[in-house]
C-alpha cells in the first residue's frame, strides 16, 4: 500500500468481514493526491503497454487508409466495430456516477471519479470518430437517382442538409462537452485542495480549472445542482446519441434491418459494460494501486446486483428482437436473422452469448462471488468481451453487406473476416482508451476527494443493541 | 425432568438482550433460548444464535423440476398433435422457450414458497407458550430448559426487568 | 428522509388494523353501489353469451376492441405491485414500506380483471379451456403452444400464482397480529393462517431471506408477463404496426408506468379513506412522483422507438397505420389526449417538490397517466386493425356498443370492490415491515443539525 493513512475497517465478522472501509476524513486529501502525483512502476508498465498498442493502432489504420481508401465502407468494418466499443463502454460510464449521485446511494462515493474520468476518452472519441464519417456510404445513391433506390433508409428520412455527417459529430461533441463539463465541475472541489500541494503544470492547471473554488455554502449548493442538471441532461443525450449511431452506422446499412429494439439493446449492452470496466478499474486499484483503504466491497456488492440486473435486460432485449423476427418469417427478416445471427457469424454470435450473458449471469447469482471484489469485476470483463464481439459481429457484417440501398438483404453474405491491419486497429483502439485513462488519472485524482469526506459524514458503524451495523444517513 | 418452557416478557430489546446475556452466563444453552418480536430485528442484535438454513436450494431444486415439465409439456403435445401452423418447425424451439421458461420461474417459486414454509418450521400445530402483548411491541425471551433450571431463568428474568413471566 | 411522528406499537396495531376492526359507515353502501354496477356487468354478459358478440362494435377487420384494450391496460395496472415491492426492497429503498402491500394486492385483482377480459371476449367462454389447457386426453387434441394467445395464459397463471404466494407468505406476520387482536371466529380462522407464528429470530430471518428471494425470482415473471402480452400483437407480422421488435420493453415500461401512477392514487385514497395520515405520509407519496418522472421519461423514449421505427421502414401500409393515427378524425384527437395526459401534464406537475406533495394535484397527474394509457392501448390496437390488410376483403370503422362499455367501466368497480373487501379482513399496510422502519431508525448529529439515519444489516 503506497499509502500511510489508517482506514477503519467496517463489518468485521463473516460475510460482512471488509464490507465497508470508513476513511480518515483528515487525511483523505493528503493521501489522494500523493497516489496521484506518485508514479510507481506498475503504472509506468501499464502506460507502455498502452502506448505500444496505440501505436500499433496507428499503424493499422494508415495502412487500411492508405490501401483501401475511404470510397466504401466494407474495409472499415473492423474499424466501426472498435469504434463502437469504445463508444459505448466509455460514453455511458460518466452516466454511473450521475445515475448513483441521483439515487444518493453511498457506495457509490469511490467509483464517481473512476466514472467521471472517462470523459476525457470522449473527447478523444470525436476524433476517432471522423474517419468513420468518411466511410460512410452516402444517404442518396449515386448510381440510382430516380428509381426506388434513390435513398437508403436513414434516419434523416427527407435528407436534411449536412445529414448524416454534420448532425453524427455536432451529436459527439455536444456529448463530449456535457460529459468534461460533468467532470470539471465534480473535480473542481479535489482540484483547489490540491492547489496547495501540487506542483509544475498540474498547479497551473488546477488554478485555471478551478481558481474561483473557495467551497462557500453557495458554490457547493450550485455545484451539487450543476452536476444533478448535466448528469439528466448527459442521460438524455447519451440515449440520443448511442440510439443515432447504432440506427446509422449498423442498422440502416443492412437493407430492411428494422429493428427498434437494437438501439434501447445498445443503451443497456453500454450501462452493463460500462459500469463491468468502472468495477475492473476499482479491482486494479484496490488490488495494485494502493486504494484499499477507500474501496472496500461494498461498491462491488452492490455494482454486482445492477450488473447481473443489467445482464439479464441485456439478453431480453435480445430475445424480444430475436422471437418478432423468428416468428414473422417473412423472407427478408429470416435472411437478416441468418446474417447476423445463424450462419456466417454463428460462432461469434454464440461466444457473444456466452460472454455477455451466460458468464456473468452464472457468476452473479452466487451470493459469494457477488460478496467478492474479483467476483463482479470477472463477470464485468466478461460483459467487456461479449460487446466486443457483439460489435465486432454487427459491424463486420453492417459494413459488408454489398448494397446498401437495395429495399431487402435478398441474400446471405458471406463473412468477413479481420486481416492483420483490423487485429491492429482493434488493438489499437483498447490501446488509447487505455492510455489517455491513464495520464487523465495523473491529472485527476481516482477518488473524488470531497465525496469520499462527504461519505464519512453520513456512514459509520455503530451498535444497536448488541450487534454492530452500519448507519447511513440521508441528508435529504 | 421433563423440559418445559418458560417466557419472559420485556418491554424493550435492551433488557431483552441482558436477559439473553444472563442466560447464557447462566449456563442456558444458546439452542435453548428463543427470542420473540414483532418485527424483524438485526441478525445477532440480542445477541442470539446464527440461523443457519438451506432455503436456497429450494428454488434451484424447483427451477429444474419446472424447466423439465415445460420441455415435457411442450415437446410431448406438440409431437402428439402435430399440426403444422404458420410454417413453423413442430418442435419450435424459440416459443418451447417461452412455456419453458414460465415453467421454470412457476417451478422454482413455488418450491421457494414450499422452503420458506418448512425452513421456517411451520405450521406449528401445538401451540407454544406465547403471550399476545409479543405483537405490541413486547420482546419475548422463550427458554426450553429443564424444569430444575427454571428458579435461575426466573432470577435472570427478575434481575433484567422482565415486565411479566410465564410458563405453561 | 424521515418525516411524521413517532408511534408506538400499540398505536400502530390500532391504526393499521382500523380498516378491520371497525366498520365505516361509508364501507357497506360503497360496496352495495359497486355491487349493482357488477351486477349489471353480468347481466351484459349474460346476454351477449346468449345472443353472440354480435351486440359488440366487433366485426370484421377489427376483431380486437375494448375488451382486449382493457385487458392490457390491467395488466398494465398489475405491473405496479412487482415493480414496487420487488425492486424496491432488493435496492432496499426505506420509504417502499407502506406501500408494497398494497400495491401487491392492487397485482393480484387487477390481473384476475384483466383475465376475465379475454375470457369475455371469445363469446363462448368456455372454449377457451381446451385451447389453454393440456388436458383433453380423449380427443388427444393439445393447445398450440406455437401461438401467442397460449403463452399468455402461461405467463398470467405464473404471475398470478407467484404473486398470491408473494402477498400470502409477507401476509403471516400480519395474520398473527390480527390472531392476538380478535376473538371468536375471526381469532380461529387468523390462528390458522398464521400457522402457528410465534416471531422468533429463524422465523424473521426466513422471512426477510423470503422477501429477498421471492422478489427477485418474481421480477423476471413480471418483465415476461407484459412482454408476452406484447407479443400477442407484435407476433402478427400481418398487422404492419404491431409487428415491432420493441414492442416487449414498451409494454413493460408503459406498465410500470401506469401501474405506479395507479398505486400512488390508490394509497392516496387508503390514507383518505382510513385517517393513515401517520403512515402514508407525503414523502412517500413524493418519492413515487420523483420515480414516476423516470418511468415516464424511459417510456417516452419507448414511444418514440416505436412510431419513428414505425416510419423508418417506409412500407406503404405500416405508413397508413401511422397516418391512421396521426391525421384521422377521431384517433387523432385521441393521440394528442393520450400523449397529453400521459406524459406531459404529469410529468409538469410531478418537477415541482410542492406540487408532488400535493395530494389533489397528485391524484390528478396519476388518473391522467391511467387515463392516457388506456386511449394508448386502444390507439395500437383499433388503428391497427382498421386497415386495409392483405387478405381482407371486409374493412369497417369500430364503434364499441353499450355492452362492451358496461363490461369495461365494471372492472374498475370489480378492483375497487375486491381491494375494498380485502382491507375489511387483512391489512392493507404492512404492520411489520412499517414497525421493522421505525426499529431500524436512527440519527446522526453532524454540527448543529440531526440527520435521519438507518441501520442497516448489509
Amino acid at each position: 500500500m503506497a499509502s500511510s493513512a489508517e482506514h477503519h475497517q467496517g463489518g468485521g465478522h463473516g460475510q460482512h468481514a471488509g464490507m465497508w472501509v470508513f476513511p480518515r476524513r483528515e487525511e483523505v486529501t493528503s493521501d489522494v493526491s500523493g497516489k496521484t502525483f506518485a508514479m510507481p512502476s506498475v503504472y509506468k508498465l501499464a502506460l507502455g503497454i498502452a502506448a505500444v498498442l496505440a501505436a500499433l493502432g496507428v499503424v493499422g489504420f494508415a495502412i487500411r487508409a492508405s490501401s483501401d481508401g475511404f470510397g466504401s465502407p466494407g474495409p472499415w468494418g473492423y474499424y466501426a466495430a472498435i469504434f463502437s466499443f469504445v463508444f459505448m463502454v466509455t460514453g455511458a460510464a460518466p452516466l454511473v456516477a450521475c445515475a448513483f449521485r441521483f439515487t444518493k446511494s453511498h457506495w457509490r462515493r469511490p467509483l464517481s471519479r473512476v466514472s467521471e474520468l472517462f470523459a476525457i476518452v470522449g473527447v478523444v472519441n470525436i476524433v476517432l470518430f471522423i474517419p468513420l464519417l468518411l466511410a460512410m456510404p452516402p444517404i442518396k445513391n449515386p448510381d440510382a437517382q430516380g428509381t426506388d433506390l434513390e435513398v437508403r433508409r436513414t434516419l434523416w428520412f427527407e435528407v436534411p442538409i449536412g445529414a448524416p455527417y454534420t448532425w453524427d459529430l455536432l451529436c459527439f461533441v455536444g456529448l463530449a462537452l456535457c460529459s468534461v463539463a460533468i467532470l470539471w465541475l465534480s473535480a473542481t472541489p479535489d482540484m483547489a485542495q490540491a492547489r496547495a500541494t501540487a506542483t509544475g503544470f498540474r498547479r497551473g492547471l488546477y488554478t485555471a480549472l478551478a481558481g474561483w473554488w473557495y467551497g462557500t455554502k453557495r458554490q457547493w449548493n450550485h455545484q451539487k445542482a450543476g452536476l444533478a442538471l448535466l448528469g439528466a441532461f448527459y442521460f438524455m443525450l447519451i440515449i440520443f446519441v448511442q440510439f443515432i449511431f447504432i440506427t446509422e452506422f449498423a442498422m440502416s446499412m443492412v437493407p430492411f434491418w428494422k429493428d427498434s429494439v437494437l438501439p434501447p439493446m445498445y443503451t443497456v449492452m453500454s450501462f452493463q459494460t460500462s459500469l463491468g470496466l468502472i468495477l475492473i478499474v476499482l479491482f486494479i486499484m484496490r488490488k495494485w494501486g494502493g486504494y484499499e483503504g477507500y474501496l472496500g466491497k461494498a461498491p462491488f456488492w452492490s455494482a454486482s446486483k445492477i450488473l447481473l440486473g443489467l445482464t439479464l435486460l441485456w439478453t431480453y432485449h435480445l430475445f424480444a428482437f430475436f422471437i418478432t423476427y423468428w416468428y414473422g418469417r417473412l423472407e427478408v427478416e429470416q435472411n437478416i436473422l441468418k446474417y447476423l445471427f445463424t450462419q456466417p457469424y454463428l460462432p461469434l454470435f454464440l461466444a457473444n452469448m456466452l460472454f455477455s450473458f451466460l458468464v456473468p449471469f452464472l457468476m452473479l447469482i452466487w451470493n459469494p462471488l457477488r460478496r467478492s471484489a474479483w467476483g463482479p469485476s470477472l463477470a464485468g470483463l466478461s460483459a467487456l468481451v461479449g460487446a466486443l464481439l457483439f460489435n465486432l459481429r454487427t459491424f463486420a457484417a453492417a459494413f459488408n453487406t454489398g448494397n446498401h440501398y437495395e429495399f431487402a438483404l435478398s441474400h446471405v453474405p458471406a463473412a468477413v473476416l479481420p486481416d492483420i491491419w483490423d487485429i491492429f486497429m482493434v488493438l489499437g483502439g483498447l490501446g488509447i482508451v487505455a492510455l489517455v485513462y491513464l495520464v487523465s488519472a495523473k491529472v485527476f485524482p481516482l477518488i473524488s476527494i470531497w465525496e469520499v469526506k462527504e461519505g464519512t459524514l453520513y456512514q459509520k458503524m455503530d451498535t444497536f443493541v448488541r450487534g454492530e451495523y452500519l448507519v447511513l444517513a440521508k441528508p435529504e | 425432568m421433563a423440559r418445559r418452557p418458560i417466557l419472559g416478557l420485556f418491554d424493550n430489546a435492551n433488557s431483552a438482550a441482558d436477559a439473553g446475556d444472563g442466560l447464557r452466563r447462566a449456563g442456558i444453552p444458546e439452542t435453548d433460548v428463543d427470542f420473540l418480536t414483532d418485527t424483524p430485528y438485526p441478525e445477532g442484535a440480542f445477541g442470539e444464535r446464527e440461523e443457519p438454513h438451506k432455503l436456497y436450494i429450494f428454488p434451484f431444486i424447483g427451477a429444474l423440476l419446472g424447466l423439465t415439465s415445460g420441455i415435457l409439456l411442450t415437446s410431448m403435445t406438440q409431437v402428439a398433435y402435430p399440426l403444422v401452423t404458420g410454417g413453423k418447425p413442430i418442435l419450435s424451439i424459440p416459443p418451447m422457450a417461452v412455456v419453458c421458461y414460465e415453467g421454470t420461474m412457476l417451478g422454482a417459486i413455488l418450491f421457494t414458497v414450499l422452503g420458506i414454509v418448512f425452513e421456517s418450521r411451520l405450521p406449528k400445530l401445538k401451540a407454544g407458550l406465547y403471550d399476545n402483548r409479543i405483537t405490541e411491541g413486547y420482546i419475548g425471551v422463550l427458554v426450553n430448559t429443564e424444569e430444575t433450571q427454571h428458579g435461575e431463568v426466573e432470577g435472570v428474568f427478575g434481575q433484567t426487568g422482565a415486565v411479566d413471566v410465564k410458563k405453561q | 428522509m424521515q418525516e411524521g411522528r413517532v408511534l408506538s406499537t400499540r398505536e400502530m396495531n390500532r391504526d393499521l388494523l382500523r380498516s378491520i376492526l371497525d366498520t365505516p359507515r361509508w364501507f357497506w353502501p360503497v360496496v352495495t353501489v359497486l355491487g349493482l354496477v357488477l351486477l349489471i356487468a353480468a347481466i351484459a354478459i349474460g346476454i351477449m353469451v346468449n345472443r353472440g358478440l354480435g351486440v359488440t362494435g366487433l366485426n370484421r377487420p377489427v376483431a380486437w376492441g375494448f375488451f382486449i384494450t382493457n385487458f392490457v391496460f390491467w395488466i398494465g395496472i398489475s405491473h405496479a405491485g412487482v415493480m414496487l415491492s420487488a425492486i424496491l426492497r432488493l435496492a432496499k429503498a426505506e420509504w417502499r414500506r407502506p406501500a408494497t402491500r398494497a400495491a401487491e394486492v392492487l397485482t393480484l385483482f387487477s390481473l384476475m380483471t384483466a383475465m376475465i377480459m379475454p375470457i369475455v371476449h371469445t363469446g363462448r367462454p368456455w372454449r377457451i379451456l381446451y385451447w389453454v389447457f393440456p388436458y383433453d386426453f380423449a380427443r388427444g387434441i393439445w393447445p398450440n403452444i406455437r401461438t401467442p394467445l397460449v403463452w399468455d395464459p402461461s405467463a398470467i397463471l405464473t404471475y398470478l400464482t407467484s404473486s398470491t404466494l408473494f402477498v400470502i407468505i409477507a401476509l403471516i406476520p400480519d395474520f398473527a397480529v390480527l390472531r392476538d387482536h380478535t376473538t371468536g371466529i375471526a381469532h380461529r380462522v387468523y390462528s390458522v393462517l398464521a400457522m402457528g407464528w410465534e416471531g422468533n429470530a429463524r422465523q424473521w430471518k426466513l422471512q426477510i431471506v423470503a422477501g429477498v428471494l421471492l422478489s427477485a425470482l418474481i421480477l423476471p415473471v413480471f418483465v415476461s408477463v407484459h412482454s408476452i402480452v406484447s407479443w400477442d400483437f407484435g407476433m402478427a407480422a400481418s398487422v404492419k404496426s404491431w409487428h415491432s421488435t420493441v414492442f416487449a420493453p414498451y409494454f413493460v415500461v408503459g406498465a410500470v408506468h401506469s401501474g405506479v401512477s395507479a398505486v400512488a392514487f390508490a394509497l392516496i385514497l387508503l390514507r383518505w379513506c382510513y385517517g393513515w395520515q401517520d403512515y402514508i405520509r407525503h414523502e412517500h407519496i413524493d418519492a413515487l412522483g420523483r420515480l414516476l418522472i423516470v418511468v415516464a421519461t424511459g417510456w417516452f423514449y419507448f414511444l418514440v422507438m416505436e412510431i419513428l421505427f414505425g416510419m423508418y421502414g417506409r412500407e406503404p401500409d405500416e405508413l397508413m397505420v401511422r397516418q391512421t393515427q396521426f391525421t384521422y378524425w377521431p384517433y387523432n384527437a385521441w393521440f394528442i389526449v393520450f400523449v397529453i395526459t400521459t406524459y406531459f401534464i404529469p410529468v409538469i406537475l410531478w418537477l415541482s417538490r410542492a406540487w408532488r406533495r400535493n395530494l389533489w394535484i397528485m391524484s390528478i397527474a396519476c388518473i391522467s397517466v391511467n387515463i392516457g394509457m388506456w386511449l394508448e392501448r386502444f390507439l395500437i390496437i383499433v388503428p391497427g386493425l382498421i386497415n386495409k390488410q392483405l387478405f381482407t376483403f371486409v374493412w369497417a370503422d369500430y364503434r364499441p356498443s353499450i355492452f362492451e362499455i358496461i363490461i369495461v367501466a365494471a372492472t374498475f368497480a370489480l378492483v375497487t370492490m375486491l381491494m375494498l373487501l380485502f382491507s375489511r379482513v387483512f391489512p392493507l399496510v404492512p404492520l411489520y415491515d412499517v414497525k421493522e422502519g421505525d426499529v431500524l431508525k436512527t440519527q446522526v448529529q453532524i454540527g448543529r443539525r440531526t440527520v435521519p439515519a438507518t441501520f442497516r444489516e448489509d
